[in-house]
């Protein structure tokens, strides 16, 4: 029987299990954390479809449309095609596992408005979407469970690839129960470990989500692509340990962004791009208030309580915790933050990297979503990516026989008894905050030549450390052992937002405020014994 | 602020209590206190003695992953939203979760409420939905967080081997509601492992972080026939 080992277990990783069950695929599910604690279960605002028995006009051709010029021309047409043609039917397999989505009175999923969309697409459980979402699916996985076709592996987080000739026959996991490396071999390896929110420290997302897989893939060869493209959400709230996103759902239902200026409120959205500012696209409105000296807020006071309280509970909820806001009163104080990575793992149509039997599916891949990233797609991506790898998978007739990796596992495991008794003086979560600190002023949502190579000599400097520095023994040593593939991955970022020098989508340059149609390209980088090499996929290969 | 801990380095090694010195925000959350005592080169115990980091589960930080279940002050909380301004006393005692083994100071492992569920085969399968569906009901069922706290406070559980808790009688009540010819198997599960041993206390809802309605479950679960 063939075996697929997937490395985590939010709502991609869990899809991709499923669709393998049904292909009669054994399935290693491999996560730190149960998928109730994925990153997943914060996605808020909603899925993106066209059903079938659309009466608003909308259509297929719509949503690819919408979705390639919120990209800026970067999401490849074919891949978008295939994402937005089976929305509906991703839409109508969610509900018949049973999640709970808001409903008519009849019963239909409720759809609410997003930014840079033409009709109102995006398809809702009240503002909790990706948790009802992570719910039906753990149902469902269960089922697959006690049938025997899929297998969780808890307390194991990633170490590195069994690559060989280009080739993935699995991947060495550190069981952090027994302390030790293991090798788990499969017919195809699969990483669904979402985007790399441990190099800005401080963002929307989960802490689970660190990019170490990419990064660590990348140093054994795969190549990543449009690193540079990072999506600061506009509406954040500001708390000392995180940002708390205020779902575009906000806007979505009619909320409207502002400034105070001797007594009155400015609209400044509105006053630009008129009606319909607030919900221009996340990139837009983060560099529009990026250049506004001012404090920003978001008022949907005017919605009313019975709204608020029927279509957006959630926030109601989040911004009383954590901001002491009664947001049926008093507009929420906003600001942007890193919300989603565009850019990830290279892949083609297929979901396979650049090394054979190598799969990367949701945030940790990148494919659909060009320069920017429309709302509602990101959910969708992830549950159809899941799917075409699987797909992929089920229908090749290779696997069986693998080299013998004894030697390498027996390489690391040696490396790894060396560090663990070792002691430093230098907590590794230094590291990881001062990178954050460099990430987030040197490559915040305007950019310059200036900024970003002072942030390449500060990753040089981090990196050259990182190889020096003893481990930490009172963290896990994951934390430790992955340092130095998050420092790569965040060197290959700076360097490709270096070498892009023009403006599109989130990535703005000061010194190159116009889009160049040269550089109208995905940019690819790949990594070889500490060389980066950057280029744009100019004959584009990664779109078949 | 003194704080202190709980603490156990690991599966099998003896639990023991620590106190620190906390002089951060006093608008902080619990998990911010726990972020603050870590974040040193050097941890320094309230008796000025170097010790090791406090090791503790975090994930969303904002309430919606159940990750950083912890009993506070004697009462199971989420640290991501408990916040220190509002607790009584000028002191914080904060140890795991007990009805589960603890892997490493207040991390615990939790999958017993996930292998109970499997065990008892809870899924919904395929929405088919009942004439009288509860919607508000179910999609606050949905958001159960798995993270614990109705099991810790719970009189009846102990350590999960036949009476499941809460978080189990959710689940039945989801399958229930949303695929009617389920009904009748999601009962019988509800009963052996829930229905018949739960004495009402009720003292799941008043931690749940969801708010989830267990006793609306419960009347639904147990009425005959449908």
């Amino acid at each position: 029987m063939k075996h697929v080992l997937i490395i985590g277990s939010g709502i991609s990783g869990m899809v991709c299990a499923l669709r393998c069950a049904e292909h009669g695929i054994q399935v290693t599910l491999v996560s730190h954390v149960p998928s109730e604690r994925s990153q997943s279960v914060m996605a808020a605002g909603g899925i993106n479809a066209v059903l079938p028995d659309d009466e608003t006009g909308d259509s297929i051709a719509s949503h690819v449309e919408d979705t390639l010029k919120g990209g800026c021309g970067l999401g490849g047409k074919k891949a978008v095609e295939g994402l937005c043609t089976y929305g509906g039917e991703i839409l109508q397999w969610l509900e018949r596992i049973g999640t709970v989505f808001s409903v008519d009175d009849k019963g239909r999923p409720l759809s609410r408005a997003f930014g840079g969309q033409s009709h109102k697409r995006t398809y809702y459980c009240g503002a909790s979407t990706g948790k009802q979402i992570v719910s039906a699916l753990v149902m469902e996985t269960r089922r697959f469970e006690s049938a025997g076709l899929i297998r969780r592996r808890l307390w194991c987080c990633f170490h590195s690839a069994l690559i060989k000739d280009g080739a993935c026959y699995g991947a060495i996991l550190f069981d952090e129960a027994r302390r030790r490396l293991e090798a788990v071999y499969a017919d195809a390896v699969v990483i669904a470990t979402g985007g790399q929110n441990a190099l800005f420290g401080k963002t929307t997302g989960s802490t689970q989500c660190d990019g170490y897989a990419a990064g660590k893939l990348f140093m054994q060869g795969a190549e990543l692509k449009n690193l540079e493209f990072i999506q600061y959400h506009p509406t954040t709230m500001e708390t000392p340990q995180k940002r708390m996103l205020i779902s575009e759902a906000a806007r979505g239902e009619g909320g409207r962004l502002f400034y105070r200026r001797n007594g009155r409120n400015i609209y400044f959205m509105e006053d630009k791009y008129g009606s319909g500012g607030n919900l221009m696209t996340r990139d837009v409105v983060s560099r529009e208030i990026d250049a506004l000296d001012e404090k920003i807020y978001l008022d949907i006071s005017f919605l009313g309580k019975s709204v608020i309280d029927d279509r957006l509970p959630e926030i109601r909820d989040l911004c009383a915790r954590y901001g002491g806001i009664d947001v049926t009163r008093e507009p929420i104080p906003v600001q942007p933050s890193v919300h989603f990575f565009m850019g990830g793992l290279a892949v083609h149509l297929n979901h396979e990297t650049n090394i054979r039997s190598l799969f990367a599916i949701g945030e940790c891949a990148s494919m659909y979503h060009g320069a920017n990233r429309l709302g509602g797609n990101s959910l969708l991506a992830a549950i159809y990516s899941g799917n075409v790898a699987a797909d992929e998978i089920a229908g090749r007739n290779d696997g069986g026989l693998h080299p013998d990796f004894r030697s390498a596992l027996e390489h690391e495991s040696k490396l790894l008894t060396r560090n663990m008794n070792t002691q430093s003086t230098y907590p590794v979560m230094y590291m990881r905050d001062m990178l954050a600190e460099t990430m987030r002023t040197r490559l915040g949502i305007v950019r310059s030549e200036d900024n970003l190579k002072t942030g390449l000599t500060d990753i040089d400097f981090y990196l050259s450390i990182a190889e020096r520095i003893c481990y930490d023994s009172s963290v896990m040593p994951y934390f430790n052992y992955s340092l130095t593939a998050i420092l790569t991955l965040a060197r290959a970022t700076m360097i490709c937002a270096m070498a892009r020098q023009e403006s599109r989508g989130a990535h703005w340059r000061s010194d190159f405020p116009k889009t160049d149609e040269a550089y109208g390209s995905a940019s690819i980088i790949a990594y070889d014994g500490g060389n980066y090499s950057v280029r744009l996929d100019k004959e584009r290969r990664y779109e078949s | 602020m003194r704080v202190k801990v709980l603490r156990q380095q690991s599966l099998i090694s003896a639990p023991y209590w620590e106190t620190f010195e906390y002089d951060g925000p006093a608008d902080n959350s619990v998990a911010g206190v726990l972020d603050y005592i870590n974040y040193h080169d050097d941890i320094i115990n309230a008796e000025g003695r170097k010790t090791t980091r406090i090791g503790w589960e975090c994930s969303c930080l904002q309430g919606v992953c159940g990750a950083c279940a912890v009993v506070i002050n004697g009462t199971p909380a989420l640290a991501c939203e408990t916040f220190v301004r509002d607790l009584k006393g000028r002191d914080m005692e904060i140890r795991p979760l007990r009805k589960f083994p603890v892997i490493h100071d207040l991390k615990v492992d939790r999958s017993s409420i996930h292998e109970n569920l499997k065990q008892a085969d809870v899924y919904i399968g395929e929405y088919q939905p009942t004439q009288d569906g509860n919607h508000a009901h179910q999609y606050a069922a949905a958001k159960c967080l798995k993270c614990g706290l109705c099991l810790e406070v719970c009189p009846n559980y102990v350590n999960g081997r036949t009476f499941f808790g809460a978080a189990f009688a959710n689940d039945c009540y989801l399958v229930a509601s949303r695929n009617r010819t389920k009904g009748g198997r999601a009962r019988a599960v509800y009963a052996e492992h829930f229905g018949k041993t739960c004495s009402k206390s009720l003292s799941c809802m008043e931690v749940c972080p969801m708010k989830i309605p267990t006793l609306a479950s419960m009347a639904k679960m147990n009425r005959k026939g449908k």
